[in-house]
């Protein structure tokens, strides 16, 4: 199969170029991560993140086709061909296929992305009711890959500015948490024309999330939330 | 760090990247919005002419006449039906409704089609 | 004070966008029927007190629904300072311009008719 790869060497190169590998698939190769793996012992200059190649991490992710997913959860089966390999869109690139995610991660800082309580703690456990702890479904499950905010054109405009869906599905996973005490806080900090109202409600977030979740859903409510806490 | 970010390529060429129907709809939105806006001085205008005099009036109506202003009149019925159908559609998904994606893929696919349709039934009727 | 917070814009770009959705619903129905085809029927509708209020709220909302797009827009694609303030207070400036026209346009008639 014929893969088309972006290279991008900082110490070499003064741009960008692509680069074709031909490369046969042996029998246990079920993913694209297979081949980019089967790509490194051909070429280990071609770099890329990768860890533990089950869509956990959220290390691989990368522009396939076009659209932005895992390496790892990418089946070869049905890939168009040439199979042409992106870094991430917006992304500042470090080498190949490896982008900075210094910016995205301090989005994510940001919402502070954990539990505010500060009651005194109950003698075992802070205990949820099951209907309190489906809130958190779909949204416990992000694994941080940037996917989606690097999918996602208002974050490509304002990506220092606004937090972006990746940062937002975290934000409400805090919000709707009942055992969080900090919603007022957290909705008064993201009131704001660029950290939560740059989205448009296009959705190309959850278009791509390798996951399935739904940051647009996130956001949606967010806002409804907002208006509630105003009202 | 920082100041190799400064300098680092991005990877930022849209022709590369295959959008969703979400995000056609969406562009089209915010550009018939632009059309609307640049046309609302001639709005306010045509609102002035038409309360002027009887033949100012019927002036108005004569628009079509010109094929280059019924052109221009097809390309504002276009922009006005594609931002009413996708603006309703925002509202919808605004409090809930049809926001899961496949919902929002079908509610994309038919404000852009029936758009077009609307652009194209005023195309016939004014351009032949 | 923040005076940008970003709710205030988004209620009142979804308030003004019902209040455009219902005005050329009920412009699209009278306009298209009825006698307001001929000059008459149209002079009378638009500058009775229903009519004339009506317009000017139609290009109130008009105005402040197109500034929170453009805004929007402005915010998204120009950033550097020296040109997106310029240009934002230009837009502002103009939408003020039409919807003042407006207003004289029909405080014009509206004072003849009566
Ligand atoms: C029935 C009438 C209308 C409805 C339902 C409507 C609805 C909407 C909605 C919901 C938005 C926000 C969309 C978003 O967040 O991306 C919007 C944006 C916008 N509207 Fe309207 N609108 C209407 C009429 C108009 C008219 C007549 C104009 C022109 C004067 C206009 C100009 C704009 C602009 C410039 C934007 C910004 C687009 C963007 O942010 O991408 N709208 N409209
Ligand atoms: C010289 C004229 C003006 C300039 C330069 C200007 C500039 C701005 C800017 C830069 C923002 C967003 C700020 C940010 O967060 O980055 C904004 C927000 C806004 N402006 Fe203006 N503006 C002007 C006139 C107006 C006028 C005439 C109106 C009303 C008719 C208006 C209504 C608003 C509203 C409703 C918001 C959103 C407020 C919010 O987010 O809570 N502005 N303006
Ligand atoms: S929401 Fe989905 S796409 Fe976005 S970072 Fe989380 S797992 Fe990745
Ligand atoms: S729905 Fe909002 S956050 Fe998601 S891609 Fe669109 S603009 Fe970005
Ligand atoms: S390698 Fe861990 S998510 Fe793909």
């Amino acid at each position: 199969m014929r893969v088309s790869i972006y290279r991008f060497n900082p110490e070499t190169d003064a741009k960008p170029r692509m680069q074709d590998y031909d490369v046969a698939p042996e029998a246990g190769d079920k993913k694209l991560l297979d081949v980019l793996m089967r790509l490194k012992t051909m070429d280990d200059s071609l770099s890329f993140r990768r860890s533990c190649r089950e869509g956990v991490c959220g290390s691989d992710a990368m522009n396939i086709n076009g659209r932005n997913g895992l390496a790892c959860l990418t089946s070869l089966p049905g890939l168009k061909e040439p199979v042409v390999l992106r870094p991430l869109p917006g992304f500042p690139v470090i080498r190949d296929l490896i982008v900075d995610m210094t910016q995205f991660f301090a989005h994510y800082h940001s919402i502070k992305p954990y539990l505010i309580n500060n009651e005194v703690p109950p003698e075992r456990e802070r205990l949820q009711s099951p209907a309190e702890r489906e809130k958190l479904n779909g949204l416990y499950e992000c694994i941080l890959c940037a996917c989606c905010s690097a999918f996602c054109p208002s974050f490509w405009w304002n990506p220092d500015k606004f937090i972006g869906p990746a940062g937002l599905l975290q934000a409400y996973r805090f919000i709707a948490d009942s055992r969080d005490t900090a919603t007022a806080a957290r909705l008064a900090y993201l009131d704001d024309v660029y950290r939560l109202y740059r989205c448009r409600t296009i959705m190309n977030c959850t278009e791509v999330c390798p996951k399935g979740l739904s940051p647009s859903h996130a956001i949606e409510r967010i806002r409804l939330a907002l208006v509630r806490e105003s009202s | 760090m920082r100041a190799r970010s400064a300098s680092a390529p991005k990877f930022m060429n849209l022709s590369q990247i295959r959008f969703p129907v979400g995000a056609i709809a969406s562009i089209g939105h915010r550009v018939s919005g632009v059309l609307l806006l640049v046309s609302l001085p001639l709005l306010a205008l045509a609102l002035d002419r038409s309360l002027r005099s009887e033949s100012e009036f019927e002036a108005l109506r004569d628009l079509v006449s010109e094929p280059w202003r019924a052109l221009l009149l097809v390309i504002l019925v276009w922009a006005a039906a594609h931002h009413v159908l996708a603006g309703v559609r925002h509202l919808l998904m605004d409090i809930g409704v049809g926001s899961r994606l496949s919902q929002a893929r079908t509610s994309a696919w038919a404000a852009i089609l029936a758009a077009g349709i609307i652009a194209l039934a005023a195309a016939v009727r004014w351009l032949s | 004070m923040r005076l940008f917070l970003g709710q205030r814009a988004w209620v009142l770009q979804r308030v003004t966008a019902l209040v455009l959705l219902i005005l050329l619903a009920l412009g699209a129905a009278t306009l298209l029927t009825g006698p307001s085809r001929s000059y008459e029927g149209w002079h009378a509708l638009a500058t009775s007190t229903h009519g004339a209020v009506l317009i000017v709220v139609f290009f109130a909302a008009l105005c402040l629904h197109g500034w929170i797009g453009v805004r929007d827009i402005v915010l998204d694609y120009i950033h550097a300072p020296a040109l997106r303030l310029p240009l934002l207070a230009l837009i502002a400036v103009i939408l003020f311009a039409i919807f003042i026209r407006v207003v004289l346009t029909m405080a014009a008639h509206f004072a003849g008719g009566a």
